[in-house]
């Protein structure tokens, strides 16, 4: 998990080419959009063509997207559900 | 309608240090190759990091122009934004015909679509200036920017205190070379010193961004006045004739969009016949595009401004005139959109 | 005090009808247009519902009036088809006769022709009679094309704001006669579906995998469709010395940018409401005298919502009937303001309300829902026509009947 995060969020600076910004600056928890990263809805879409790309998952639907999208640690919470069906 | 409004301020990233250099010292900036490429600024102190990591080259040239304007003319709200642009983003929409075909039509990222949209600089400068007027793109080849100038002054007499008035334009080397299939380019490389050497079929290309704002009454602050305008399609000589000496006849500074092409070399010709003045021309210096009319306003608003023309820019002229009140622009897109402006010291 | 203007010819082309009388009937018939592409090369070929005009291109050719040639796109012959459409109406046989400005709108230019040979145009290997597409990819293509075949020498511009670009081309003529710079001027857009534009919105997630549901809460996106309409606009003295017919008039109209997203109208529809508001005003009627909107009604998730807020703050709870059309024909872009223009006035000659197709459950976030069903011998007198696009780009048209 810990991995699955550290990677991610190296993925989330290039997709979104996030210069000023290093891993480390990320926490888990904070929110991406807003206050956080300051991300806006057009990053959503490219998270979501990350997710697409790089994991193979498709998240059709936009407003499903916002509740995954939340933080690095929601993704990475949706991507292990994917990866590891129960 | 009235053709008379005020140039307040203006802005300019060009193949020239038009940007951050002043145009009475900037040195001129050869270039070998025959496509002239601009010279761009930081954009840093324009635009927040934010939005710049998003942003493609033509919308950071657009933007920070726009938004250098603005803040040289001293207006507090940029008021109607209206632009014009040949091509948009080339970059964005080569990018996304590229990926359609790379990704097989899935998992596409969606911002190379939405920057090729034509007006995606006009919706950024709103963005970021709260500019929630009348906002419009005119996208007509040699006619971009003069269409916006049209509109401009039709929305001046329309009551606005002010426009925000530009173009941007970029060149890519993969648009070069498909343009260089039909030979709108020199073959051998001439480079803009040499442009006006020889006769020969062709030209060079150009890009850039030009912003003005204008407004219906002068200032302290005016920089010069563009009393005329006039577009004509596909005009037959006796009409580009008779509107050259409707326009320019006590003109004492003629602005030629000559540019070494022979192809429509005869059109600079007649002007020159009909209009037997001091002459220069801009094409050195910026190249050929869409949009170069807009380069042409802001070099005859800062020579008429400067009060003096920069010898170094123009070594092909023999004899620059000292004095000049009155300037008339001539240009045309490859032979299809002809244009005149008048450009008149305050 | 500057001209009225009026509205003296009207030209069109959609996937529900190849002219003016064509879409009327399908209308009247509540029959949408919406299905799946045969011309468009694409793997969504029967995943996403499209407006297509079920014509070939050796079809519009013939109809366009013009031998098949190479250099012509697809955007370039629905827009002559509607072209030939209006002037005939509008009964120019020879646009010399009178001074007359073009005025066109395309948000992809030629890109339907573009996008198919595009990497042999980049390909040094490859040569052929491709090359004449070169020139197509211009917005202004298509417009100068247009212009050649019918006749335009004067004035003309090519308008790209997205999906409000037919609108401010409407709006940009109206405001040349009334400058004064001309006393005719013909305006509208032209769109052909391509495999950019149809990625490009399903790359922003926000196309429908079924036909689309303005102001439905179940919506999940547009569709996207392809057409051209054109209108003949006269001063009213130009109008009345020449006897024209005419059709309606075009009292109002407004751009106003929302200045909040790139893509994302703001959730309150500032710009929109800014719109509408400035629009009427300027049309001098009253929020009563408005008997019907043609709304922009995507059907995308946050267009509706901020439209409908912007029909809530202007109208309150009484609010006229309204209605999107494009589950008839589809999104088509460049050419919609043009399109829902044409069916405003259709809308007020025939005393008719379309219906709003595809719709079953009222929006949470709104109070309003549309009209549902084909109202017919409503007295109608202004209808207020919404077009809103990327980059903020707001326009509201208001066009009234004529009454003299």
């Amino acid at each position: 998990m810990e991995e699955l995060k550290q990677k991610l969020k190296e993925q989330i600076i290039e997709a979104l080419n996030l210069q000023d910004t290093k891993p480390a600056d990320i926490d888990d928890n904070a929110p991406l959009f807003g206050d956080g990263l300051g991300l806006d809805s057009i990053d959503s879409l490219e998270l979501m063509v990350l997710l697409e790309r790089q994991y193979g998952i498709k998240v059709e639907d936009p407003r499903e997207g916002r509740k995954i999208l939340q933080s690095v640690q929601s993704m990475a919470e949706f991507i292990q559900s994917k990866q590891q069906p129960a | 309608m009235k053709v008379k409004c005020y140039i307040q301020g203006m802005a300019a990233i060009s193949p020239q240090q038009t940007f951050d250099g002043d145009i009475s010292t900037a040195p001129f900036v050869h270039s070998e190759s025959n496509r002239l490429v601009c010279v761009e600024p930081d954009y840093k102190p324009y635009i927040p990091a934010n939005s710049l990591r998003r942003m493609t080259r033509v919308l950071r040239m657009g933007l920070a122009t726009a938004l250098k304007c603005l803040s040289v003319s001293g207006v507090s709200t940029p008021g109607p934004i209206v632009t014009g642009t040949g091509k948009g983003s080339l970059q964005d929409t080569e990018k996304f015909i590229k990926e359609i075909e790379q990704y097989k039509e899935t998992a596409l990222n969606p911002t190379p679509f939405i920057q090729s949209t034509y007006n995606s600089v006009n919706g950024l400068i709103a963005l970021q200036q709260n500019g929630t007027d009348y906002n419009n793109t005119f996208v007509h080849r040699g006619f971009s920017f003069e269409n916006a100038l049209v509109d401009s002054m039709m929305l001046l007499q329309e009551g606005a205190s002010h426009t925000l008035t530009g173009s941007f334009e970029e060149m890519t080397p993969e648009h070069y070379y498909i343009k260089s299939r039909i030979g709108q380019w020199r073959e051998a490389p001439v480079g803009n010193t040499h442009l006006f050497d020889a006769n020969l079929p062709g030209t060079i290309s150009g890009e850039g961004s030009a912003f003005f704002v204008l407004a219906a009454a002068p200032t302290q602050e005016s920089k010069a006045a563009v009393t005329g305008i006039k577009l004509l399609y596909k005009p037959a000589s006796e009409r580009l004739s008779a509107v050259l000496q409707e326009l320019g006849a006590d003109a004492d500074l003629v602005i030629s969009g000559a540019n070494g092409d022979s192809n429509y070399a005869h059109y600079y010709q007649l002007l020159n016949t009909v209009l037997p003045k001091p002459t220069i021309p801009f094409k050195h210096l910026c190249g050929e595009y869409d949009t170069a009319g807009s380069f042409a306003l802001w070099l005859a608003a800062s020579l008429l401004h400067a009060g003096n023309i920069p010898a170094e820019w123009f070594p092909m002229v023999k004899e620059l005139p000292a004095d000049f009140k009155k300037v008339v622009i001539y240009n045309h897109f490859f032979g299809e959109q002809h244009t005149v402006m008048v450009v008149e010291k305050v | 005090m500057a001209e009225r203007v009026f509205i003296t010819g009207m030209g069109m082309v959609t996937a529900i009808g190849d002219n003016v009388a064509g879409n009327l009937q399908r209308l009247r018939q509540q029959e949408s247009g919406l299905g799946f592409t045969d011309y468009i090369d694409t793997i969504y070929k029967q995943v996403l519902p499209v407006g297509e005009v079920k014509l070939d291109n050796t079809t519009l050719f013939r109809m366009a009036g013009i031998p098949v040639q190479d250099g012509f796109s697809r955007t370039t012959l629905l827009g002559l088809v509607a072209m030939r459409e209006a002037l005939q109406q509008a009964g120019i046989q020879h646009l010399q006769d009178e001074p007359t400005g073009f005025i066109n709108a395309s948000t992809v230019g030629g890109m339907c022709d573009t996008e198919k040979v595009y990497f042999d145009l980049i390909n040094p290997e490859k040569s052929g009679t491709f090359i004449e597409s070169i020139h197509t990819l211009d917005c202004a293509d298509c417009t100068q094309r247009i212009a050649d075949t019918v006749g335009f020498t004067e004035h003309m511009a090519t308008i790209s704001t997205a999906c409000s670009s037919s609108a401010n081309a409407l709006m940009f003529g109206a405001r040349m006669i009334k400058a004064g710079m001309y006393q005719r001027m013909v305006c509208g857009g032209t769109e052909a579906l391509t495999r950019f534009t149809l990625n490009g919105f399903n790359s922003l997630k926000n196309v429908d995998k079924q036909f689309c549901r303005p102001f439905d809460q179940q919506r999940t996106g547009l569709n996207l469709g392809e057409g051209a309409a054109y209108l003949v606009l006269e001063s009213e003295s130009f109008a009345k010395a020449n006897n024209s017919t005419i059709l309606a008039e075009f009292t109002g109209y407004c751009n106003a940018n929302e200045a909040f997203h790139p893509t994302s109208p703001s959730p309150e529809g500032d710009g929109a409401y800014a719109a509408m508001k400035n629009a009427l005003a300027m049309s001098g009627r009253t929020l009563e005298e408005v008997q019907y909107i043609n709304v922009h009604g995507t059907a995308t998730l946050n267009n509706d919502i901020s439209e409908g807020r912007a029909l809530e703050r202007m109208f309150g709870t009484a609010i006229p009937p309204f209605s999107s059309t494009k589950p008839f024909t589809g999104h088509t872009l460049a050419a919609a303001g043009a399109i829902e223009a044409i069916y405003a006035v259709l809308a007020i000659r025939n005393g008719i309300i379309f219906p709003n197709l595809n719709f079953s459950e009222r929006m949470e976030e709104l109070q309003i829902a549309p009209a549902t069903e084909l109202q017919e011998e409503v007295v109608i007198n202004n209808v207020i026509s919404n077009s809103f696009g990327f980059g903020g780009n707001n326009a509201s048209l208001v066009i009234s009947k004529y009454e003299g």
